[in-house]
């Protein structure tokens, strides 16, 4: 987004992408060009907020589901040399008892 | 909370231990006699600490969930407490082995994870259009939301798994016909 000052006039012109190209479209003329540029300001800050939000809330998610995966990681390696210590093995995901054992 | 991050890591020397028993496993699995013979050895000495460990790890997982979903809020707190009790008394069922007491854990953290999941994505969808969140904010909780549900559906898997071949059967003639029985023998 651009405010240009041309002859003692501001012109607002957002930019806007289609496909590969950005595009500059105008937007308007005096007044309307400045109180344009900042609601565009104040919801693109108000966006990056959310943005910050969303991430911190992400990461809150990962830390929820660390311990589960590492008690899950656990079960299953002890799981698993449960089963083979018996004599079974896996045969497409499911357990079979092993001829040798 | 300070150092509550380094809590959900199981300790160095029980990393060392899984590791040891994943190898183990491996070859003794690809037909190695020796490994077999030596995961035994490394079970015997090794899975009593692993079980407390892990089994640790799941219930601090758990009180960490039922905080989030609750808010703080201490009659939801004891509810959910509550609840996690009789879910994890009716898995494990009477005398349980240590194993079994371990999978256990997992299918109530498990199935605790994919409820808060389902509660905060139900809570993302019902702000409707009143403050939308961006679609990669709802892809990443989505994707959440499933590996959790696949997980949940994994750990009860494991469990029946580890009930059903584990737990010694025998083989009694009954009215001259032999009936194989498998259950609660080495209790």
């Amino acid at each position: 987004m651009t405010l240009e000052r041309r002859d003692r006039r501001l012109y607002y012109y957002r930019s806007v992408r289609e496909g590969e190209q950005v595009r500059k479209v105008y937007v308007g003329a005096g007044e309307i060009a400045r109180i344009s540029h900042e609601g565009d300001i104040l919801r693109r800050t108000g966006q990056e907020a959310e943005r910050e939000r969303e991430k911190a809330e992400l990461k809150r998610l990962e830390a929820l589901a660390a311990p589960v995966e590492e008690l899950s990681e656990a079960a299953d390696v002890l799981a698993r040399a449960h089963l083979i210590a018996s004599g079974y093995h896996r045969h497409k995901g499911e357990y079979r008892r092993a001829r040798s054992a | 909370m300070p150092g509550a991050l380094e809590r959900h890591h199981l300790p160095a020397d029980v990393q060392e231990s899984l590791d040891e028993l994943r190898e183990l496993s491996k070859r003794a699995e690809a037909g190695n006699r020796e490994a077999r013979r030596d995961l035994r050895r490394k079970l015997r000495e090794a899975s009593p600490v692993v079980v407390a460990r892990a089994s640790d790890i799941g219930r601090w997982a758990q009180q960490l969930l039922i905080d989030t979903a609750s808010a703080g809020d201490p009659l939801t707190q004891d509810a959910l407490s509550g609840r996690l009790d009789m879910m994890r008394e009716e898995i494990a069922g009477e005398n349980p082995t240590p194993l079994e007491i371990l999978l256990t854990e997992r299918v109530v953290s498990c199935w605790m994870q994919v409820e808060l999941f389902d509660v905060l994505m139900a809570a993302q969808l019902w702000r409707g259009n009143e403050k939308c969140v961006s679609p990669s904010y709802l892809k990443h909780m989505i994707r959440w939301q499933e590996s959790a549900t696949r997980r949940y559906l994994a750990a009860i898997k494991c469990l029946v798994q580890v009930r059903r071949l584990l737990r010694p059967s025998m083989q009694i003639n009954y009215a001259e016909q032999q009936v194989n029985v498998a259950g609660d023998l080495k209790r």
